[in-house]
């Protein structure tokens, strides 16, 4: 089942042409919160809507994406999920996300 | 050439397939720096927009074709070189959920609709009776049809190779009337389940036979409903059938009653 919700926001940005970022997962290796497909959008007005996963690497996308925003072309990060397990890191589910971030 | 596809425009054909519209492939050329290129290519093959090349979109046209061919196709990225150039595509799929058809809101229909909808399938459930076909008896998400089983049960609901159907009315006549209908007819759903005993369903399955429906197209019909549980309440037997129905869906053949009971071979043999 697809997350109506964060479709519908793109198509909503899109009308009210709202700069937001989407970022899709494209490719996931190793133990991951979310999988390819999934998808969020960086709203600098209203917040995020829909996940990639959390506490994991979400930071580093919504970082990307304000530039994205700014700068008006897509970028494409890789999110490493693999701090040390002792660490208290959100980031310790253990696997690499490929994250596209474009401007809506 | 058509317009560029947007994201917005790739989401609402997204939206479109998952409402029951035609399934749809979008393939996205990915190049970090540079605006992303998108195609949509339609379960019948028609195609819009462009990746803006046309050896990529030779390429894109061949992994979208790919994704509608699978049932299930998870979202990928693949890797194609043009000229030394590498590029990368990412290709998702999107369509319709699978659709549970009840047909009779009686109650059973409530906990198998309840359950259905928590497998991830579209719910539609069907009644004649007006006091029945309250969509306040069933989850928000439940569509709630008020039918015509003297004329046609199905008007409105498309049957096709997603769909699965339990009838499981208040009266034999209309389970047999509604599976005359669709086992007459030319769209074959994925599972068609009809409940009742082993003696209504033989008498079915004779009448059948005798209006000519073909043996091997009866034999496909999952009757006595459901998988062997013993179950007695309603909301037992809703979970027999849904069982049944995820057994189907994912391939797997335990025991239903129906190959216990063999109603067709055992009773009504070839002469």
């Amino acid at each position: 089942m697809i997350d109506e919700q964060v479709y519908r926001a793109i198509i909503d940005a899109a009308e009210d042409r709202r700069a937001v970022a989407l970022a899709t997962v494209l490719h996931t290796r190793g133990s991951v919160p979310r999988h390819a497909g999934s998808k969020m959008i960086i709203d600098p007005a209203r917040g995020l809507i829909g996940t990639i996963g959390g506490g994991c690497g979400e930071a580093d996308v919504i970082a990307a994406a304000a530039e994205v925003v700014q700068s008006g072309l897509p970028r494409v990060v890789d999110v490493e999920l693999t701090d040390a397990i002792d660490s208290w890191s959100p980031a310790v589910c253990g696997g690499v996300m490929q994250i596209l971030i474009e401007p809506v | 050439m058509s317009e560029p596809v947007t994201a917005a425009r790739a989401a609402q054909a997204a939206l479109d397939a998952a409402a029951g519209g035609s399934a749809v492939a979008i393939v996205a050329l990915v190049q970090a720096g540079a605006p992303v290129t998108r195609l949509i290519m339609r379960d019948d093959g028609v195609v819009e927009g462009s990746l803006g090349h046309a050896v990529l979109d030779e390429f894109g046209n061949r992994l979208a074709r790919e994704a509608l061919s699978k049932p299930d196709p998870e979202p990928r990225v693949e890797s194609v070189t043009v000229s030394d150039v590498p590029y990368q595509l990412y290709v998702e799929a999107h369509r319709a959920p699978d659709h549970l058809i009840i047909v009779g809101a009686g109650h059973i229909a409530v906990p198998l609709a309840h359950l259905g909808i928590l497998l991830g399938f579209r719910v539609t459930v069907l009644d004649d009776r007006e006091e029945m076909a309250t969509p306040d008896r069933f989850d928000d998400e439940t569509r709630v049809l008020r039918a015509d089983f003297a004329v046609d049960p199905f008007a409105g609901v498309r049957i096709d190779g997603r769909s699965y159907i339990a009838l499981v009315t208040r009266g034999h006549r209309w389970d047999y009337d509604c599976l005359h209908r669709i086992v007459a007819g030319d769209a074959k759903p994925r599972y068609l389940g009809m409940i009742g005993s082993r003696r209504r369903v033989r008498a079915a399955f004779h009448a059948l036979l005798e209006s000519g429906v073909p043996r091997d197209v009866l034999a496909t019909v999952r009757a006595p409903i459901g998988l062997e549980l013993n179950a007695e309440t309603p909301a037992e037997i809703a979970v027999a059938i849904a069982a049944e129905i995820v057994a189907v869906r994912r391939g797997s053949d335990i025991a239903s009653i129906s190959s216990r009971e063999r109603v067709l071979d055992r009773f009504l043999r070839e002469d």
